[in-house]
């Protein structure tokens, strides 16, 4: 995988993670009526991230591709079950798939972005990393706003689901590529 | 330069953004109740908890010379919740279940449960509600502070249902109300719209909840009075009933279609059925439907065929009281920036109904007024509250306007609402207090002979106008 397509395949996973997340917050904030049980709710998240790191660092040198794919299909199928959540202990459950995923994800892009750059050579690239990820977020957060709106959150969750997908796709089609 | 390109335009989008949403009723540091209009700011935001801490608050106010407003969920459109720089005390929090008698039918809330927490509680004793509105995301205190009526035809308006309320008043004591003790109280809390004193728990009685068979007809607006005598209220197994009247052009408050619900046989009672149903159906088509409702006259025409087919597939099917009581409303939401959509209710006398729909759709036409939906419910003569809407058998029309919230927009709606109101009084009928105050005060008085009375009381009662809002100060203050 080039740094080209890591940028465009990583773009539209911070833009569908900047379509549903700050408004994903939220919906979590409705969850409980104290700030300790969406405390809770947010925290399981990033713990669950980083025991599977511990987990994934074996793998991620040789399979960081597949991990981002990975990831990205948990990703989708978590957003796709997001609406139909009626308890509590549910979305701690897609917390932690949620959180595993992330670490998939973020761990593969950090491998992939540092085998693909070289040293004392990073900057430019990390540069456009960095910019096209987050110019994309930016946009995406803006765009939902205006979604939720006019419609409602359960449609922020399903085009961010088909946003992983397609991301999903990018990354299995280029493994496929490559292997051949 | 491709970077330059997207960050100049994700600063337009943000600019844009900001500008769009650069409106009053967007302002986060002002309050506002549901209707957007009028914010300001306040002195505090007190939360409801105990009710020693609620005597407190309201002696603290006393003593610092402040205002108090009582708000629950801020659904009521008139700034009956809020007023500047007073201390407004959500009831939100408030909300505990405190008693449920099974055997005598009866249950003892905190003013700030919502209704949803209401059925919750007794829907497992086989109990349901004798009046509240259509929808459950009301607080209690709020609906019996506009003395709410809705779909059931049989127990009055929500008044009715009350046995006794606990009042915390202006001086700090709390007085136990009912039609024996403090009987003057009674009727002047209820409907009081928050100028007598905070309500904290109420005991309300309750009915069986029971399953109705829902059943869809549809009518003409001229024929509906005959209709609804003869097939509804006639019929003593229909318990509940709404009705909605077409807005689109090429029906112009011409068509109708009911909804009943009558008793089911006891065969059908499936215990099943009784579950409360708490997740709304389709609410992202239906919303993206009603907005294309709000923008085109010519939709209209077309949502009210969809939505006639819609409940027509419903017809015969089965459901509780409880959860007819329990009625969508997210797919109407809207937080469009500069824009809103505002109720406001007319109860009209049985008989005059055809005649104002007439005269009312003159109004809206010289006005240029966007409805975008009237439902019509029946409520029966009640005139216990002093400010009673129903002094005699009446079809309430709610109706729901879509409208600019610039100065500018507000005054041109304004004045057709003051032309509808007009006619409603030639009419014989009253309006709902809990929406906008577009009415005059001249209007206001006219509609409620007993105002003065009722504004009287509330200086007797608290001398030195510590309970106080919007509404009152538009149209009570002397």
């Amino acid at each position: 995988m080039n740094i080209r397509t890591l940028i465009r395949t990583q773009s539209i996973v911070t833009f569908a993670g900047g379509f549903i997340y700050p408004y994903y917050l939220l919906f979590l904030k409705n969850l409980g009526n104290s700030y300790s049980k969406y405390g809770l709710a947010f925290a399981v998240f990033t713990i669950s991230s980083a025991a599977a790191s511990q987990l994934l660092s074996r793998y991620v040198d040789r399979h960081s591709r597949r991990l981002m794919l990975t990831g990205s299909l948990g990703l989708t199928a978590a957003m796709l079950c997001f609406p139909w959540v009626m308890s509590y202990m549910a979305v701690l459950v897609l917390q932690i798939v949620m959180g595993m995923c992330n670490a998939m994800q973020r761990m593969s892009e950090k491998a992939l972005l540092a085998d693909e750059t070289e040293a004392g050579n990073r900057g430019r690239p990390i540069g456009d990393y960095h910019f096209w990820t987050t110019a994309t977020s930016g946009g995406a957060i803006l765009a939902a706003g205006y979604v939720i709106d006019y419609l409602t959150i359960n449609v922020l969750f399903n085009v961010s689901a088909l946003l992983y997908g397609i991301s999903a796709l990018l990354t299995w089609r280029r493994r496929m590529n490559e292997a051949s | 330069m491709r970077k330059g390109i997207v960050l100049l335009l994700l600063t337009l989008l943000s600019a844009l953004t900001y500008s769009y949403t650069n409106h009053s009723d967007q302002d986060p540091y002002l309050l506002t109740d549901y209707s957007r209009l009028h914010p300001v700011k306040v002195k505090r935001i007190v939360k409801g908890q105990e009710t020693e801490q609620l005597v407190q608050v309201v002696r603290d106010a006393a003593a610092q010379g402040l205002k108090v407003s009582i708000a629950g969920q801020r659904h009521s459109q008139g700034g009956h919740t809020y007023y500047k720089d007073a201390v407004v005390v959500d009831m939100t929090p408030f909300n505990r279940v405190l008693a449920i008698d099974a055997a005598a039918r009866t249950v003892t809330v905190q003013a700030g449960a919502t209704w949803a927490d209401v059925q919750r509680s007794i829907q497992p004793y086989g109990l349901a509600i004798r009046t509240m509105q259509s929808q459950n995301i009301f607080t209690v205190g709020g609906s019996l502070s506009v003395n709410a009526h809705g779909r059931d035809i049989r127990n009055g308006s929500l008044i009715k249902s009350v046995l006794s309320y606990r009042l915390l008043m202006a001086d700090g004591r709390i007085l136990e109300v009912s039609r024996t003790s403090h009987s003057e109280l009674f009727p002047l809390a209820l409907g009081g719209y928050g100028l007598f004193g905070i309500i904290l728990d109420v005991t309300l009685s309750l009915t069986d909840d029971e399953i109705y068979r829902l059943r869809v007809d549809t009518v003409s607006t001229e024929d509906y009075i005959d209709y609804f005598r003869q097939n509804v209220l006639g019929d003593p197994n229909i318990q509940m009933h709404l009705a909605r009247v077409s807005v689109g052009p090429d029906h112009d408050l011409t068509d109708m279609y009911a909804l009943n619900y009558e008793i089911a046989a006891e065969t059908e009672q499936d215990p099943g059925l009784f579950r409360l149903r708490d997740n709304e159906q389709w609410v992202t088509p239906a919303k993206a439907l009603f907005q294309l409702n709000r923008l085109s006259d010519a939709w209209k025409d077309t949502f009210w065929k969809m939505q006639l087919k819609v409940f027509q597939g419903q017809d015969g099917e089965l459901i509780s009281r409880n959860n007819a009581m329990r009625s969508d409303s997210d797919f109407m939401e809207t937080q469009e920036p500069g824009w809103n959509d505002l109720l406001q209710e007319y109860f009209i006398p049985m008989d005059e109904y055809a005649d104002f729909l007439r005269d009312f759709g003159s109004v809206l036409k010289r006005h240029e007024m966007n409805l975008l939906n009237i439902t019509v419910r029946y409520v029966n003569k009640d005139d216990e509250a002093e400010l009673s809407y129903a002094t005699e058998d009446m079809f309430a029309l709610v109706c729901l306007f879509r409208t600019p919230l610039s100065e500018q927009g507000q005054e041109k709606f304004g004045e057709g609402i003051q032309t509808v109101v007009n006619q409603v009084i030639a009419h014989g009928g009253t309006y709902y207090l809990p929406y906008a105050g577009y009415p005059t005060k001249a209007q206001l008085y006219a509609a409620y002979p007993k105002a003065e009375t009722f504004f009287r009381l509330k200086r007797k009662y608290d001398p030195d106008e510590l309970f106080y809002n919007g509404f009152y100060e538009q149209y009570g203050v002397n």
